[in-house]
């Protein structure tokens, strides 16, 4: 951290906060709100005497609130820059000054009660997102007692209480007589790998902490007899699996099986815990001085800000999504974006820093090449037709445009456009079209495939990504579905115009299918939920006019699911056969009525222009 | 989360899922497995009267 303070090419702007990002890759303008510190960070030593001079005393954030510190502080030791502040929320009061103590004592002048908040505003290529996370608060879990019990510790304080710079110099004491306990547990996946209370997803880091906290325990006090509770222990890493066995031949009782309770003796505040050993088979009662919740990761509290300030994806666990789980790991959706650490995924301080290299790599790529190479599959605008309804803007999923309708302006940054499609799928005005999958172009397709005995086919929309990769692998894998589905590859199922789908119904389709990615794997962030909003609408339609809104179905398949590919398109078959010859030539005449009544709107509509 | 019959388009099984006015929710049909799950609207009494 001090050579990142010292680097000449680092600005390192703490106590800030972004404020917005706009732009695109190349051109991203930012905007900080520096806070004001109250406290000239340039001249101010961090000798520490307005802090001794400093009346008011509050918990202390770092220290997970074991001790306290003062209104004027230094946020944790190796604090970056190395200078005081003072935090107004719990200050007496500046205005009129209430206390003033701090600024009579400090020798330098370092203490400005007038400072105020800054806005700076400056230009970068890309974006490194490194915004943590949160650890899982354990206050729900009333069985383990931790808001009851004081000797209920999680594994942060745990940290500080064995920390030399901790509150109590790094002497591990029990909270209740502050004497050092004689038996200390520890439960695994407090917060973590549970449907009902916390979070499903396992936390990573959690079993490879443990162990290296007891390692800790039994290093400065051998005495102390330490037993760790467990689902399973995951300890993948390179040398995980040999401190584990250190852990094990150092002392430490692992036991399979997860408390269900824990109970305190009122009058030695000792904790009682039942638990069903899995491996002995075997229900066992301990007694410990001290337990220790191994609690989760959780995705930081403010992630949604972040989320909103550079239009991120999250995954159903909270954590960021990447462009791509396996080829672009620390790339996210936006261009010129990337991921380090935990904002991304739980990850233990190896993984955080992989990543965090590779990202730095990755930006340093793009900004030494001085040119970018953008999507060839991208919308067109063609302004002339354009009425700014602004529905294009709406659903981008990258902000790529910027409608404004009460001056009849459109803005359209194609650096931005990744080619989802969604907006030419939308607009009602023709005004949008898509590289390389033309209207003109995929109803061409839909013709070609119509042409001959139509009444024998279905036409399947499949995503680039997803869909048409899941056909994919059907296929490699020798699977076998029915021949006379005729698969339309469009690069999102964002991209099926409405008008696509009639279309194939006009020209004689029995069933239609649009599929897609499942909502988690999304390439194009959430352009999918426009699908499934369009194919709501259009079931509606179908039976308003009559037709029946079985005969279109909507599939989400992913690249991995070969099989269920060939079961949806043998069970797509058996329902083909069930649509009368009737049944199309109604739609076919239903439908051309239908478009006579639209190009008859439109004309009028026209002329009133 | 309210609660509200849907119909597979697929099999034609009707589940409970949940619904939120706005909101976009990926459902599944446990019998088939389909995507295609439509939400069954339930008819205001004055349509009935008309």
């Amino acid at each position: 951290m001090m050579d990142v303070g010292r680097h000449p090419n680092i600005n390192l702007m703490t106590y800030s906060q972004v404020e917005s990002i706009s732009g695109y890759v190349g051109n991203f303008h930012v905007k900080v709100q520096k806070k004001a510190r109250y406290v000239n960070a340039d001249e101010c030593t961090a000798c520490g005497d307005c802090a001794e001079v400093c009346p008011v005393i509050v918990p202390d954030e770092y220290q997970q609130g074991l001790s306290c510190r003062k209104a004027v502080y230094i946020p944790f030791p190796q604090a970056v820059p190395s200078a005081s502040l003072i935090d107004m929320e719990n200050c007496l009061g500046t205005n009129p000054i209430a206390c003033g103590k701090c600024a009579e004592k400090c020798d330098k002048k370092c203490i400005d009660y007038d400072m105020k908040d800054e806005v700076i505003k400056f230009d970068v290529g890309t974006v490194i997102v490194a915004t943590g996370m949160d650890v899982y608060n354990p206050t729900e879990l009333d069985e383990y007692g931790y808001t009851k019990y004081e000797n209920v510790i999680t594994s942060m304080e745990y940290e500080r209480l064995m920390s030399a710079g901790g509150p109590s110099d790094g002497h591990f004491i029990r909270p209740t007589d502050r004497k050092r306990p004689k038996t200390v547990g520890f439960i695994q996946c407090v917060g973590s790998r549970s449907e009902k209370c916390g979070n499903t997803y396992c936390s990573n880091i959690c079993c490879m902490n443990t162990i290296k906290d007891t390692l800790l325990l039994k290093e400065h006090y051998p005495d102390i007899e330490a037993k760790v509770f467990y689902i399973d222990i995951r300890a993948f890493g390179k040398g995980f699996e040999d401190l584990f066995k250190r852990s094990k031949e150092a002392g430490v009782v692992y036991i399979r099986g997860i408390p269900g309770e824990i109970i305190e003796d009122p009058k030695t505040h000792n904790l009682n815990v039942m638990v069903e050993d899995t491996t002995a088979n075997k229900i066992e009662e301990h007694e410990f001085d001290m337990m220790v919740l191994s609690v989760g990761v959780t995705p930081r509290f403010d992630m949604p800000e972040v989320q909103q300030l550079l239009t991120l994806s999250k995954t159903p666990d909270g954590f960021f999504m990447e462009a791509h789980p396996k080829l672009k790991p620390v790339d996210a959706p936006t261009t010129g974006v990337y991921f380090a650490g935990c904002a991304e995924a739980p990850k233990d301080i190896k993984d955080s820093v992989t990543q965090a290299s590779a990202a730095a790599a990755r930006a340093e790529t793009l900004l030494s090449a001085g040119k970018v190479k953008l999507e060839a599959i991208t919308s067109t605008l063609n302004q002339d037709l354009c009425r700014y309804c602004a529905m294009c803007s709406k659903v981008c999923p990258y902000n790529a445009f910027t409608v404004d309708p009460k001056n009849k302006t459109i803005t359209y940054v194609e650096a931005l456009c990744k080619g989802c499609g969604t907006c030419a799928a939308e607009c009602r005005f023709g005004a949008l079209s898509m590289k390389h999958f033309t209207d003109n172009q995929i109803i061409a397709q839909i013709d070609a495939h119509l042409a001959e005995d139509p009444q024998d086919k279905v036409i399947v929309f499949a995503c680039n990504w997803c869909s048409y990769a899941g056909a994919d692998t059907c296929g490699g894998a020798r699977l076998q579905y029915p021949s006379n589905q005729r698969l339309i590859r469009t690069m999102c199922s964002g991209r099926v115009h409405e008008e696509f789908v009639l279309h194939a119904f006009r020209k004689g389709a029995p069933m239609v299918v649009v599929s897609g990615c499942h909502y988690v794997d999304c390439h194009y962030i959430d352009a999918n939920r426009w699908t499934q909003k369009r194919v709501e609408k259009l079931w509606d339609k179908l039976e308003k006019w009559g037709i029946r809104p079985e005969r279109l179905l909507l599939e989400w398949i992913s690249a991995a699911e070969g099989q269920r590919f060939q079961k949806t398109m043998q069970d797509i078959e058996e329902l083909r056969k069930q649509v009368t010859k009737e049944e199309i030539e109604y739609t076919i005449k239903v439908l051309t009525k239908e478009e006579e009544k639209k190009k008859q709107k439109l004309e009028k509509l026209k002329q009133k222009q | 989360m309210e609660e509200k019959d849907f119909k597979c388009l697929r099999c034609g099984a009707v589940n409970k899922y949940p619904y939120e006015k706005g909101k976009m929710i990926e459902r599944q049909c446990p019998k088939c497995g389909s995507n295609s799950i439509r939400l069954i609207k339930e008819k205001s009494p004055d349509k009935d009267k008309k």
